[in-house]
């Protein structure tokens, strides 16, 4: 079998998904640890930010292969949602919700996570980088209009942010299934660090637009 | 009991099908639901009029020759359950009760609730075959299998291929038949020998087949007349993997 065979096979097409997929939620685990630092206050923040731009290529090889990962897994998701929707015929009675609603929106909720991503290069990531204008890391998030300074982007990312964990709720133990896990003696402890992925960690990066764009500036 | 019926009619797969409504009256609850569809028939060949095409064999639950979709659900509301052995004491009195064929691009209708399901044939037979001596039965002890092994073996094989699974998806895949085909060998020794070949070869068939890929929803293993787990399905997943790792490391030899 050759690669390209691999890759362009159902279960091949999966397994790329599923391997994208969990080096994206690990990502996270670490997009979470910088961003609490909002928390410690302004200098700390803006101190650990500095520190990243001071890796410089390393931090654009990592976001290439960030993009790549991004990039492979929407276009695996979206070839086999195209061949799945072909594979099904119109039915006029359907079976009831035998499955969970996490599984079958997940193409959906991958969608709207999509978008997010854009959005979020779009803002944060190209003010960081680009267009920053002399304000500080820290005030671009907690005070611009890009940031949480707008509740309504602050509402935009809370509700996405919510659907990636649900998205990831589905994601990571379909991943351990693609993966093979289930079935070992690995799947209960793979089942049980799930959660901190799909419930934690969203937790963690939606507590931050809520203190900032809402608590924070009542009190 | 009294009970409505509609059916979906549709003469060949070339044409058109439309649901078509009927009525029993005084049905015994305690006839099986292909009994029912029996007596609906004489009723219509008395009539003169076409009587309803329906796959069934054994009538026992093993053969896998039934089902149709019963309300939305592959071989009806009974969990576990084929549509043979299936009886109208699982519904109530003046219900109204929608048949369909199994709907997949890759089942394509023969007649009415009859589908085509050779493509689960072309998936097994590309499979190729178990090295085996033939002649006399083996010695049953030459072979050791450990009794876990043996026990998720058997579970696997009584996988009888009515189709429900691609019924059941979203995505009319096949991966949970498929699963249950190649785990049932993989499990055992006699099954190594052409495990990765066969494993990757039934996944291509499976795939030119135009059956959908599977998003893990689970939606086949609830509606399995023989209750095989999604643990097959992470079989084959392993299967697979170990199967390409090993021809592509082959390769490079």
């Amino acid at each position: 079998m050759s690669i390209l065979k691999l890759l362009t096979s159902s279960v091949g097409r999966k397994i790329l998904m599923a391997i994208t997929g969990l080096l994206l939620a690990f990502f996270m685990a670490f997009h979470l640890f910088g961003n609490l630092f909002l928390f410690l206050g302004e200098e700390a923040f803006n101190a650990y930010v500095n520190k990243l731009h001071q890796l410089g290529f390393l931090i654009r090889i990592a976001e290439f292969f960030l993009v790549l990962f991004v990039g492979s897994h929407a276009y695996s998701g979206t070839l086999l949602w195209l061949k799945n929707r072909k594979a099904k015929k119109v039915i006029s009675s359907y079976s009831k919700a035998n499955t969970s609603n996490a599984a079958r929106s997940a193409a959906f909720t991958g969608s709207i996570v999509f978008i997010f991503l854009a959005t979020h290069w779009s803002t944060f990531w190209y003010k960081f980088n680009f267009d920053l204008q002399g304000m500080s890391y820290y005030y671009v998030v907690t005070e611009s209009s890009v940031g949480f300074g707008s509740p309504a982007v602050s509402i935009f990312y809370i509700v996405a942010i919510a659907l990636l964990g649900y998205h990831l709720k589905h994601g990571i133990t379909s991943a351990g299934q693609t993966l093979g896990i289930v079935g070992t003696k690995y799947e209960k402890i793979y089942n049980n660090l799930s959660a901190i992925f799909w419930f934690w960690i969203p937790l963690g990066f939606i507590s931050i637009p809520i203190w900032f764009g809402f608590i924070a500036r009542v009190i | 009991m009294n009970i409505n019926l509609k059916i979906w009619r549709q003469s060949s797969g070339s044409t058109k099908g439309i649901l078509k409504s009927y009525r029993l009256e005084n049905i015994d609850p305690n006839i099986s639901f292909l009994e029912m569809m029996d007596i609906l028939n004489i009723k219509l060949v008395k009539e003169k009029k076409d009587p309803v095409a329906f796959d069934h064999d054994c009538r026992e639950g093993i053969c896998g020759s039934c089902g149709f979709m019963i309300n939305g659900s592959p071989h009806g509301p009974q969990k576990a359950t084929t549509v043979c052995q299936l009886h109208m004491r699982a519904f109530s009195n003046e219900e109204d009760i929608l048949l369909e064929p199994f709907r997949a691009e890759s089942f394509p209708v023969i007649k009415d609730l009859s589908v085509d399901r050779k493509a689960f044939d072309r998936i097994i037979s590309s499979g190729g075959y178990v090295s085996t001596n033939t002649g006399e039965a083996p010695e049953a002890n030459s072979i050791s299998i450990k009794k876990e092994y043996a026990d998720e073996a058997f579970l696997s094989s009584a996988c009888i291929g009515c189709g429900a699974c691609v019924a059941a998806c979203k995505n009319s895949s096949a991966m949970l038949f498929t699963s249950a085909k190649v785990s049932h060998l993989s499990l055992l020794p006699q099954g190594q020998k052409e495990g990765k070949d066969r494993v990757a070869k039934m996944v291509a068939t499976m795939d030119e087949e135009g059956f959908g890929s599977c998003t893990n929803t689970g939606a086949c293993s609830a509606e399995c007349p023989k209750e095989i787990g999604q643990v097959n399905i992470a079989r084959l997943n392993q299967e697979y993997i170990s199967s390409s790792l090993s021809s592509l490391l082959k390769k490079k030899e």
